[in-house]
């Protein structure tokens, strides 16, 4: 039997590297203090705090979730403490933290990301920048950034162009083909990926006929996304150069690994925190049980491994 | 105040009337300290369907000494609630709380008002337990309204801590006839003594009404809110409740029900 030392889940990610690819998800998590009592944020891979903007924003009226079968929608609209509150009030709880703290991002402008990574950049204990680009671009009629492949490139240059810290690229699933917006944001200078942000949806409430959301629609996440999270990533990882962090419905070990098996370097664990909020530590232990299970030392045997049949044409 | 997650053992699961049930959980952790007003989260299944845990109120914890079980108090609305009439005793239930802000004692003591519509009476048992046993001496008086007289529930136990009851059934089954509020504002103009704090919860357009009345007689309250909630612990940013901003000013601002309130300054609600 393998002890503990010999196990290893270390993984790299670019400029990147974690103890262990298990981080949890934007907006999912709070500002890592939230679950601390639970979960000490120093057994994550990454922290990867609530997005956050240039000035603080009340967000959308409620109501905001819906339960869905297996997954809930969400219209938060984009509710932050805005970047001075952000700097002030949680960076120094976060700072000392022995693990990478990733701030997430995102503006209402093309300017505004940029102006929000020079900002950031430099600031002790902030060690990765995240972009949400699933957010709607104020000058162009509201329609979103990240479905767009040139203004994906524009943002991320933006970002890229004011900050040393390493750049993590979220990519939404709202689009046609994912692998024209990850190498859109590769163009521009991403050294990570991560992928999916929310699936587009809506519920009815049948009794008065409105919409189970004020803001009519919202973001799918939980395990229904999962089969198209995968699929993405899988996609994605075919293409891009850089690292792959892997999110959409994972909620246990097994759903984990299939990323990590697909070729996701690290994933990211969202709803699941509401519903289970040790799923994150269990899934730590969890790998380590598997890798020891299968006899594997090290998680990077792992990552990328699926086996496909010669005849396996990869579409659909 | 550290967070808790447990599994707590279902001691029993019974009606108390039509679609209304009281469940016993022991988890001693917890009982030992939660506080009147905060809630918990439940998870009802350990499936993926239903997803989300289910806030409830802790109707009463029982009197040991140091509390080891509690009780909450359901009605059955949807597929969550359904789920949980079926649960048997001995089952485990996993808890993730205390959570919230609960209701707070009175500046000083004197003629203490509580307010209850439907479902909304589960947390004020305790409420009145733990302020009758802190010596506060009242008078107490509990309004109660319902649809029809099965909502009644635990009247007696109020009774039996001092509290003057007043009833309304909306069909008129039970006490006076109609809504809770329809009855209150005349009832108030008769009282020779204001109430020192206002204590209520139940649906969103009685405690609105509820919060008029007060702002009208210069009356504190205190109103336990309910939002739609996906963490309560204060990291999803889903349970937003319009209020007045903390620094008094005129932004637009939300407040998380699940980490402000659930019990909130009547005055501090933005009602829209
Ligand atoms: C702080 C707090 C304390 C509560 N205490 C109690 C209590 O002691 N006793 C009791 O019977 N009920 C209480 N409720 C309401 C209770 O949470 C809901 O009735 C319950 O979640 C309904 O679940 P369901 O699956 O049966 O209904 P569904 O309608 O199928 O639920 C769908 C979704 O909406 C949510 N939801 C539905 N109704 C409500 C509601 N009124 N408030 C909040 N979320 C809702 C559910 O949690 C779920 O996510 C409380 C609510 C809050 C916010
Ligand atoms: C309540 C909520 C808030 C979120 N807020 C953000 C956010 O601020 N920035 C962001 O990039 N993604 C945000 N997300 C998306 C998640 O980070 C994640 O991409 C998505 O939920 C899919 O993963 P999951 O199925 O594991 O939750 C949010 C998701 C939820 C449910
Ligand atoms: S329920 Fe998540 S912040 Fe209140």
């Amino acid at each position: 039997m393998h002890n503990d030392e010999s196990i290893t889940l270390a993984v790299d990610l670019g400029p990147l590297r974690l103890k262990n690819p298990v981080m949890v998800a934007s907006g999912t998590f709070g500002y890592g203090q939230e679950y601390a009592t639970l979960v000490p944020p120093e057994r994550l891979g990454a922290v990867v705090v609530k997005g956050i903007s240039l000035e603080p924003r009340a967000g959308n009226p409620p109501p905001r979730i819906w339960e869905t079968c297996g997954g809930m929608l969400n219209s938060i609209g984009l509710q932050n403490v805005g970047l001075r509150n952000f700097l002030q009030e949680k960076l120094p709880w976060l700072r000392p933290l022995p693990v990478p703290v990733v701030v997430n991002l995102f503006g209402n402008t093309v300017e505004e990301y940029g102006e929000l990574a020079a900002k950031l950049n430099g600031q002790d204990g902030v060690n990765a920048l995240e972009i949400n680009i699933s957010c709607p671009n104020v000058k162009a009629g509201g329609m979103v950034f990240g479905s767009d492949p040139r203004m994906v490139f524009r943002v991320v240059s933006a970002v890229r162009s004011r900050t040393s810290l390493p750049v993590i690229t979220k990519l939404t699933p709202n689009v046609t083909d994912i692998t024209i917006t990850a190498r859109a944001a590769e163009d521009a200078g991403t050294d990570i990926l991560s992928l999916i942000n929310t699936v587009s949806g809506m519920a009815v409430d049948v009794r008065n006929r409105r919409p189970r959301l004020a803001n009519v629609i919202g973001g799918l996440s939980g395990p229904a996304i999962k089969p198209i999270a995968l699929r993405m990533v899988w996609q994605v990882v075919q293409v891009a150069k850089v690292p792959v962090i892997g999110l959409g419905g994972i909620m246990t070990t097994e759903d984990a690994l299939e990323f990590l098996i697909v070729g996701a370097s690290a994933i990211q664990v969202g709803t699941a925190n509401f519903v289970n909020p040790l799923v994150t530590l269990e899934i730590i232990a969890g790998l380590e049980t598997y890798l020891r299970a299968q006899g594997f030392a090290d998680i990077k045997e792992v990552i990328g491994t699926l086996e496909l049949s010669e005849r396996a044409a990869g579409t659909f | 105040m550290s967070l808790l997650l447990r599994n707590a053992e279902v001691l029993f699961n019974d009606p108390v009337s039509v679609g209304l049930y009281h469940m016993g959980l022991r988890c001693p952790e917890i009982a030992a300290r939660i506080q009147p007003g905060q809630f918990l989260m439940v998870r009802v299944l350990e499936t993926l369907d239903p997803l989300l845990r289910r806030p409830f109120a802790v109707h009463r914890v029982y009197s040991n000494d140091p509390p080891t079980s509690f009780e909450i108090l359901y009605r059955v609305v949807g597929r969550g609630t359904r789920i949980l009439a079926e649960v048997l005793p001995r089952t485990s239930l996993s808890l993730l709380g205390p959570l919230g802000s609960g209701f707070r004692p009175p500046d000083q003591d004197g003629f203490m008002l509580m307010i209850a519509g439907g479902i909304g009476i589960a947390p004020l048992p305790f409420l009145a337990e733990t302020l009758v046993e802190s010596g506060l001496r009242g008078p107490y008086v509990l309004w109660f309204g319902g649809k029809s007289a099965g909502d009644l529930v635990c009247v007696e136990h109020f009774q039996n801590l001092g509290f003057a009851v007043e009833l309304a059934t909306e069909d008129g089954s039970a006490g006076r006839k109609g809504l809770v509020t329809q009855h209150l504002e005349k009832w108030m103009s008769r009282q020779a003594e204001r109430p020192t704090m206002v204590y209520s919860c139940g649906p969103h357009p009685m405690q609105r009404q509820v919060a008029e009345l007060v702002r009208q007689l210069g009356v504190k309250s205190q109103l336990s809110m309910e939002a739609l909630m996906a963490c309560g612990v204060g990291t999803c940013l889903s349970c937003s409740l319009r209020c007045r901003p903390p620094d008094r000013g005129q932004d637009l601002y939300y407040a998380n029900v699940c980490q402000e309130g659930p019990v909130l300054l009547g005055e501090d609600i933005v009602w829209e």
